[in-house]
């Protein structure tokens, strides 16, 4: 609780989800109905990986563009492989191959030390094009539409087997960053890279980590969405960036690297997910749903520039306090001593 | 002191055998990339014409421009705009606009002046507001995604998705189709927008202090070039350049629509990352301070060549894209390798 109430960017995410909820579920009737607390999850499904693999990324100070695409290789591969080698082989090795993919991407940013950015940039329209040779430019599509049934099937009213095996990701993930050295390191490149460095913790080994599981959370999302749908593009799912990164920054991660967390990431997706579904019932247009995501994102981005602003001036105005506490203290020291 | 010179008074082979010897790794992708690109220029059917050569630089120019104009937000060292096609789709929604219905007065209908203002003007906003967030602390790429997002959104509902046509004849022909002394005037614009922005960043005030607050934040700062009105400057000018590239594309058209510009433009899958990829394989620092618009337009000729080249042979867009992708890949690690314990990078 004292983590939630000292940390103003996820208290703000809190508020933020909640008051996106409650508008819809003052607007829409059936909004707290199972059925659509199931749509939420099922959404939450794709769009909690994709913001979990972006919180990963920010965390350890780095941005990685190149999720939707990768997520779309992964898609492809899974839907291809899944008629001649079965749905569990064919998403093993789609997984393997995506987190391989993030792997060596981690290691080349901390192998020539260059921003993610740059280098994501280049794997982004690579990874789409191997996407689309492996596609050979069309669309994949499963032959038998029931083979994948077993992921959407309702569980407990409100669950899927994926969306339960997307929470227990979360859990893992967030008690992998939380409580062991090697989570521990991903914050501590990201929030201050030269003194971590200096203190003797090496670059590539939490990079490589952090980039590995950004590539296996896009995967899994990829592998979700191609086998609920049964189909697969190489050109497609280059929304999840936006989404992802919607998701992320509502959780309250900061751009600067080092803070925000797993918790922030699940209150983050389900926000656009609340956004999302909401949108559905008054029927609008897509380019509606992604107006309303990114007016969502400035807000929060306005909030966190806003705050970091009034955090430093306090911050300035503080030390300038104490610089002047001290003065007095040495002049009246002084008169006292020339007084005498 | 001493040792400089003599690395100076090496000729040119030891000086290229020591490189070979340090950089083994660096060399040999070179001498690859070398001898692919010259083994496709001569056994390309059909590559060296004057006629082919004419259809590279018509085809760069178009995301040359757009390119010339990010240089100058790299330059500085705002990263790059995520939102470039959105802009430049909804400039040419509004050009389009202008010149089917004249914004609604019949009696402007056709102009082309209005028309070109409306879209210049609206590139201008938008350039100055995703700016003045980012000049005030934002993250570049975070802002211009949320932005992307928002240009697209009024964009398409302005529109209403539907294609926007306007019948020939009309005032804009000369810009999209027509042609002045054998070349077509978007190349004559990409070389003359090429030559003024390597004559403002090299020789106005204006240009080095780009390079200035690029190179080092901190010091612009200390010495009064605050990067807030830089950032300003810089996202309109690439705005505009945006504005104008969507403009010669809708008069091309003769109609527009909110995702003219998004997937599969060209042959290159996505018009943002082709001319984000045009200002790294130019070699520009994308941590600012170290580039020039020169390397830029350069790039986007390379870019054109390989493309033209492999469309020759006959290859597929998977394979087209895979191409530019492993360019950019390879001239970032290149780059990268080159700049290692350099102030290049971090």
């Amino acid at each position: 609780m004292r983590r939630i109430t000292r940390d103003v960017d996820l208290s703000f995410a809190i508020l933020l989800s909640f008051c996106v909820y409650v508008f819809f579920a003052m607007n829409i009737e059936v909004f707290f109905s199972h059925n659509i607390s199931f749509a939420i999850l099922e959404r939450f499904a794709v769009l909690g990986l994709v913001g979990l693999a972006l919180t990963i990324c920010i965390i350890a100070g780095e941005i990685d563009l190149s999720i939707g695409s990768n997520a779309a290789l992964c898609a492809v591969i899974v839907v291809k492989l899944t008629d001649p080698l079965g749905a569990p082989f064919a998403m093993l090795i789609g997984l393997s191959v995506s987190t391989l993919i993030g792997a060596t991407q981690g290691f080349v940013i901390a192998f020539i030390r260059i921003r993610a950015i740059v280098i994501t940039v280049g794997t982004l329209m690579l990874l789409r094009g191997v996407a689309l040779l492996i596609a050979e430019e069309k669309t994949v599509m499963l032959t038998d539409f029931r083979v994948p049934d077993f992921i959407t099937t309702k569980v407990l009213m409100y669950f899927s087997p994926a969306s339960l095996t997307v929470i227990f990701i979360f859990i893992c993930v967030g008690i992998f960053m939380r409580y062991t050295k090697y989570g521990r390191e991903i914050y501590a490149i990201g929030g201050a890279r030269k003194e971590a460095l200096t203190a003797g913790i090496p670059l590539r080994r939490p990079m490589i980590i952090a980039f590995a599981l950004s590539g296996f959370c896009a995967g899994f999302a990829g592998t979700v969405i191609g086998l609920k749908s049964g189909t697969a593009q190489g050109l497609g799912l280059q929304y999840l960036l936006l989404a992802g990164t919607v998701a992320a920054f509502v959780g309250g991660v900061s751009i600067l690297g080092g803070k925000g967390g797993v918790l922030g990431a699940a209150i983050g997706a389900l926000t656009v997910n609340f956004l999302n579904t909401g949108l559905v019932f008054y029927a609008l247009q897509v380019h509606f749903v992604q107006l309303f995501t990114s007016v969502l994102l400035v807000i929060v981005i306005v909030f966190q520039t806003m705050s970091r602003i009034f955090d430093s001036r306090q911050a300035r105005k503080s030390l300038l306090e104490t610089i002047d506490d001290r003065k007095k203290a040495l002049l009246e020291k002084k008169r006292s001593v020339l007084g005498k | 002191m001493s040792t400089a010179i003599q690395e100076n008074q090496q000729p040119f082979s030891a000086k290229f055998l020591q490189f070979y010897k340090d950089r083994t790794l660096l060399a040999i992708l070179l001498s690859l990339f070398a001898v692919m690109f010259v083994y496709g220029i001569f056994f390309t059917d059909n590559y060296l014409t004057l006629t082919n050569f004419k259809a590279i630089i018509r085809d760069a120019a178009l995301y040359g421009i757009m390119a010339i104009g990010l240089t100058f937000v790299t330059l500085s060292g705002n990263f790059f705009l995520l939102s470039l096609k959105e802009t430049a789709s909804i400039c040419g929604v509004t050009f389009a606009m202008g010149m089917a219905t004249g914004f609604g007065s019949p009696d402007l209908a056709g102009n082309f002046m209005v028309s070109l203002l409306a879209a210049l003007s609206v590139g201008v906003v938008s350039g100055v507001i995703q700016g003045y967030f980012v000049g005030m602390g934002g993250n570049p790429i975070v802002v211009t995604l949320g932005g992307a997002g928002i240009l697209y959104g009024i964009g398409a509902w302005w529109s209403d998705n539907l294609v926007i046509n306007f019948t020939r004849p009309h005032d804009a022909e000369w810009l999209g189709t027509g042609s002045f002394l054998g070349l077509p005037s978007i190349t004559w614009s990409f070389i003359l927008i090429a030559i003024a922005g390597e004559i403002v960043l090299r020789h106005t005030n204006f240009g080095r202090k780009v390079y200035l607050v690029g190179a080092n934040k901190a010091a612009g700062k200390a010495t009064g070039h605050e990067n807030f009105s830089m950032a300003i400057i810089v996202f309109t000018i690439c705005s505009v350049c945006c504005a104008f590239v969507a403009v010669a594309f809708v008069a091309q058209m003769d109609s527009a629509q909110s995702n003219y510009f998004s997937a599969e433009f060209g042959s290159s899958g996505d018009m943002t990352i082709l001319v984000i990829a045009t200002v790294m394989v130019g070699g520009n620092s994308i941590m600012g301070g170290y580039g020039s618009t020169l390397r830029t337009s350069l790039g986007a000729i390379f870019i054109a060549m390989v493309d033209n080249m492999m469309v020759l042979q006959g290859f597929n867009s998977g394979p087209r894209i895979v191409g530019v992708g492993l360019m950019i890949v390879f001239s970032i690690i290149v780059f990268g390798l080159f700049a290692k314990g350099s102030r290049a990078q971090e």
